[in-house]
Formats: C-alpha cells, structure tokens, sequence
C-alpha cells in the first residue's frame, strides 16, 4: 500500500455569473489526475499559479471533496474517512494567515497541540524541541504579530509538526520569503525528510523542486504533463540550450516574432524591476544570438549568455512557456 | 466516541475558553458590547425607573446586564466561525481531529462568560455613582440561574454561528435582531405589557427564560418549584439548540468542502 494513492481525481468549481441573467460557469481546477507516493517520499507537485496544486492539497487534506475520483491517504479515503486522516496528517498552506496573531508562538503551539489531542506534558516538552527545530526559541513568548512572514511560515511548520504526523502536506511553503527565509525553510525541510517523514510539496520554485524532491510531478491546467525524477524530467530539454538575453523593454510583437523563429522551442519572459530577462530554448546554442539580436532591433539590449538547461528549463517547456 | 475522548475535548474547551479571553480583551468592539453599551442603557432607564423604587434598580442592573450578554450572543458567539474564516484560521481547524462543535463551543463559553461583566459594571456603576442600595436577594438561585443562562446561551450561540455561514442573508439580519431579543426577552420591561400574540416567540427564547431566573432571584426569594420552571425550560431549550447546532455543523462543514468556501479567499 502507497502513503498517498491518488486515481482519476478531479475539481470542478462552480462560479455565478452575470447580474440579471445569472449562469453557472464551471472551472476545472483538477483533471483526472493519478499519482502515489511511497513511505518517506519527498515527493513535489510543480507548476505555474493556478495550476491546481493547492486545490490538489487540499483535496488530500480532507478540506475540499473532490467532484470525482479518489484519493487515500494511509489506506483511508478522504471523503468517507476523513477523522482517521486528519489526526495522522500534518498540512501548512502558503502565506502568513492560519495562526492566532494576538497570541504568543508558544501559546499557538500549546492551543494548536491540543486539538491534536497532544498529551499536555508531552506538549510542554515537545514545544521547545520544535522552537529550537525551526530557529524560534528566542521568540516564542513574543506574539506573533510581531513576527516577520518567514517566522510565521517557520511556526506554521512547528505547529504542523505538534503531533507527530506521518504524512506532511506542504503547500509553497516558501512563497513571499526573501532568500535568506526559504533557504531556512528548506533546510528544515530536509531535516524532516532525513526523519523519514512523508511530504508531499507543492511549489513553483523550479530550484526548490530540484533541491528537495526524489520525484516531481509537473501540472499544468489541472493536468500532469510529466512526472519523474528532477535528473529525468531535466533529460526533456537535454537537446537544448537556453539563451539568456537581457533587455530592457521589449514589445510583445517582438516576443511574437522570435517564438515564431523557427529554431526556437520556447520563450520565456522573467520581469527584473527595470529589466527583463529572455529565456529562449533552442537547439543552437550560441549559433541562435546573431538571428535573436536581429529580431531584437531597436529594442536596447544588455547581457547575453548561454548555459545548459536545468529543472525550470525543463519544466517551462513542459508548460509551454507559462511562467 | 473513543475512550479518553471526552478528557480531550473538556482541555480543548479550557485551552480555547482561556485562549479567547486573552485575544477578545484587546479588541475594542467586543469592549464597547460589554461594558459601554450596557452602562449607557442602565443610565438610561435608572433616569427613567430609578423613583420607582430599590426593587426596580436591581431589575434595570440584572436587565441592562441582560442586553449585554445578548449582544455577546449575537455579535461574538454568532461570528465565532466567520470569524475564523477571515483570519484563515478555519481551514487549520477543520482540519484536525477535533470537532469544531466543541472548538466553538469553548468560544462562545468564554464570549457569554465574559460578557457577565457587563452585569457587574452595571451593579457596580448603580451601586457606587448613583448610590442605590442593591443586594440579590436570593443568591444561591442566582448563581444556579446564571450557571443555566451561560449554559443556554452557548447553546444557542452554536446555532446562530451555524445558521450565520450557511446563509449569509441571515446574517445581515443580524443588527435587527438585537433589539427586538431585549423587547422579546423581557430584559427591561415584563413581556405582560407586549401583545398576546409575540408571547410564544419569547417562550422559545433561551433569553427570555434567563431573565425570569435572574429577575426572580436578584429582587425577590423565589421557592424552588417556582423557580424550576425558567431553569427547567433553559436546560431543554438548551438540549433542543444542541441537537439543531450538531445537524446545521455537520450540514455546513460538508457544504463548505463541496463549495471551497471554508478558505475565505
């Protein structure tokens, strides 16, 4: 039996719209997807916002029923038999919401530790461990609306981790933290997983699933496009280089024109403050720079590199370029 | 229920009653129901009442004492889950093994409990700066009653909680239903003096059957079999809003994962 056995699970959302004549539009956020994972996987959900990852999650956390399919955790299903999994799951969604922020960390993870039904003397031994465990000992008696988002979101892994669980849901748990804050939280990540826990992680941060995950499964529109190990899901682009060009607004019928080259597989765009960054995949390397800077005329260009693909090059072709 | 079951819940409805108490002092609205209006409506009717006699000053503390603990009932007790909702504290809780009946439940005991302040402030306000008198006269049924009013009234404070996410149309009722609970509960004034027909409405009240016990034993000594009746009503009418609150949590937590609304987002 797999920790986490998921078949054919699908979400449809239903939204009213219009004022007079009012329509139910329905919006698949889950399209029959099938995927387990074992005891003590690290195991990621990756894909562009609105992808469905946190529906997905909250599927398996017994918060949201699904329109169809299944899902089990443990062997118990998470519509018919959701008590017997909500005391043996640990789950965090992104953000800084979900924790009481006129109570003190400590007194969050006393109040949290108790609807798990966590012993009370067990509780007050426990508590310090987790403190210590996500860096918040010196804080703990301060409230946490003093906290910065990166405590918050180290707390919410102390209280998710209160009662033990055997299987960890993680939902971005890095989003919105400045670098120094997710390099924090994925060494606890790892430390966790070096205790065997099973964790299932849902991010858009291609590094992230690169560094932490023994396999990754990329969603796009509701839908798995690949899953595999980041080493095998790296091989989709190995034909490929990835030029890296710098330039400093560019005109979407530009970006038009070059994703229309016909050596060019894909283009993305990443906004840096005044700048922007072009990834264009293609099969010739450094022979593609001359035709790319010809399309690019008139358009003011700074640095322009070549590099091997990695996990997000492979995940961007993966999604079409949706990043 | 698994054995051990029961000890839990009783540490979770303690942790979450001192919980409450320690966030809801710092919060200005809930300070405003408790203490401000109560005492504008007990100075109010002490102009108004207060010649009429020692007998119906203690009537005007227990009854502006009463508005308060409403006010607790329908703003806190029945904004207990949206509430949560807006802090995206539900989806954690929902999602534990605990019921969230019995996380509510905890609430809405340290909301009604902390809203019997607002009666003292009142006794306090009457005694020292208008210089009445005031003593209950019978204060061991007094305490029972107002042991049975907390009781009652968290009851039905799960109720209204449900009641106010399952349809949010009710809720924006929820202003309108303020007043008419004094005037129907008979917090300032005896129900005689309303019309015959609104006396059933006041019979299913759990307010109104509080009022009786507190009003009977704060200016008179009542015999027990006298006084059983508003207690005995407030023990059923409590059971009775117990089982409705069980059925509307079960209908509205299956409802909120089948709409995605527990997130608030």
């Amino acid at each position: 039996m797999n920790t986490i056995e998921v078949k054919e699970l699908r979400r449809i959302y239903k939204t009213n719209i219009g004022v007079i004549r009012r329509k139910v539009k329905e919006i698949v956020a889950v399209d029959g997807i099938t995927f387990d994972v074992n005891r003590g996987e690290l195991f990621g959900l990756l894909g562009p916002n609105g992808a469905g990852k946190t529906t997905m999650i909250k599927m398996l956390t017994t918060l949201l029923i699904p329109t169809g399919g299944t899902a089990k955790i443990l062997g118990y299903d998470v519509v018919d038999q959701a008590n017997e999994i909500r005391s043996r799951i640990g789950f965090i969604f992104g953000g800084e919401r979900g924790l009481y922020w006129r109570l003190s960390g400590i007194d969050n993870l006393r109040y949290f530790a108790s609807l798990y039904h966590v012993d009370p003397e067990v509780t007050m031994k426990r508590i310090p461990q987790l403190l210590e465990l996500v860096g918040l000992s010196d804080r703990g008696e301060e409230k946490v609306e003093g906290y910065s988002r990166g405590m918050k979101q180290r707390l919410h892994i102390a209280r998710t981790l209160l009662h033990d669980p055997e299987i960890l849901f993680l939902d971005e748990p890095t989003m919105g933290l400045d670098p120094v804050g997710g390099r924090e939280i994925r060494q606890v990540i790892r430390d966790l997983q070096s205790e065997k826990k099973t964790i299932l992680l849902t991010t858009h941060y291609m590094f992230e699933a690169d560094a932490l995950c023994e396999r990754v499964a990329v969603i796009d529109q509701g839908r798995i496009v690949a899953l595999d190990t980041p080493e095998a899901l790296k091989q989709v682009v190995s034909d490929l280089s990835v030029i890296e060009i710098e330039v400093f607004g560019v005109p979407e019928e530009i970006l038009n024109q070059i994703r229309n080259l016909p050596f060019v597989d894909t283009v993305s765009v990443e906004d840096l403050d005044q700048k922007q960054a072009l990834h264009v995949h293609s099969a010739k390397g450094s022979e593609a720079i001359p035709p790319l800077l010809s399309a690019l005329e008139g358009v003011r260009v700074g640095k322009v590199t070549v590099r091997e693909p990695t996990l997000e090059d492979a995940y961007v072709r993966l999604v079409g370029g949706k990043v | 229920m698994k054995p051990g079951m029961m000890k839990a819940y009783v540490h979770v409805i303690k942790l979450t009653f001192i919980f409450t108490l320690k966030q809801s002092m710092t919060d200005a609205f809930i300070l405003f129901g408790i203490f401000v209006q109560p005492l504008l409506i007990a100075i109010m009717a002490l102009f108004i009442l207060g010649d009429q006699g020692d007998g119906l000053v203690i009537f005007i503390v227990v009854g502006s004492g009463l508005t308060g603990l409403w006010d607790s009932v329908l703003f806190q007790s029945g904004n207990s889950i949206t509430r949560e909702r807006w802090t995206g504290t539900l989806e954690a809780l929902v999602g534990m093994p605990t019921p969230l009946a019995v996380i509510v439940f905890g609430k809405n005991l340290a909301f009604v409990t902390q809203s019997l302040s607002s009666m003292i402030v009142a006794y306090a306000f009457a005694s020292i700066i208008f210089g009445y008198p005031l003593s209950i006269e019978a204060p061991t049924l007094f305490i029972i009653s107002v042991v049975m009013t907390v009781l009652s009234l968290v009851c039905l404070g799960l109720v209204l909680a449900t009641l106010f996410v399952l349809n949010p149309d009710v809720q924006r009722w929820q202003n309108g239903l303020e007043f008419p609970v004094f005037i129907l509960a008979g917090f300032l004034f005896p129900i005689a003096i309303l019309p015959q027909w609104t006396t059933p409405l006041s019979y299913i009240l759990a307010p109104y059957w509080a009022a009786v016990a507190l009003h009977m034993s704060s200016g008179g000594k009542p015999d027990i079999l006298e006084i059983s009746v508003p207690w005995a009503m407030m023990a059923l009418l409590g059971v009775l809003y117990l089982f409705l609150a069980f059925w509307l949590f079960r209908k509205m937590l299956f409802k909120a994962r089948v709409d995605a609304t527990l997130s608030g987002q």
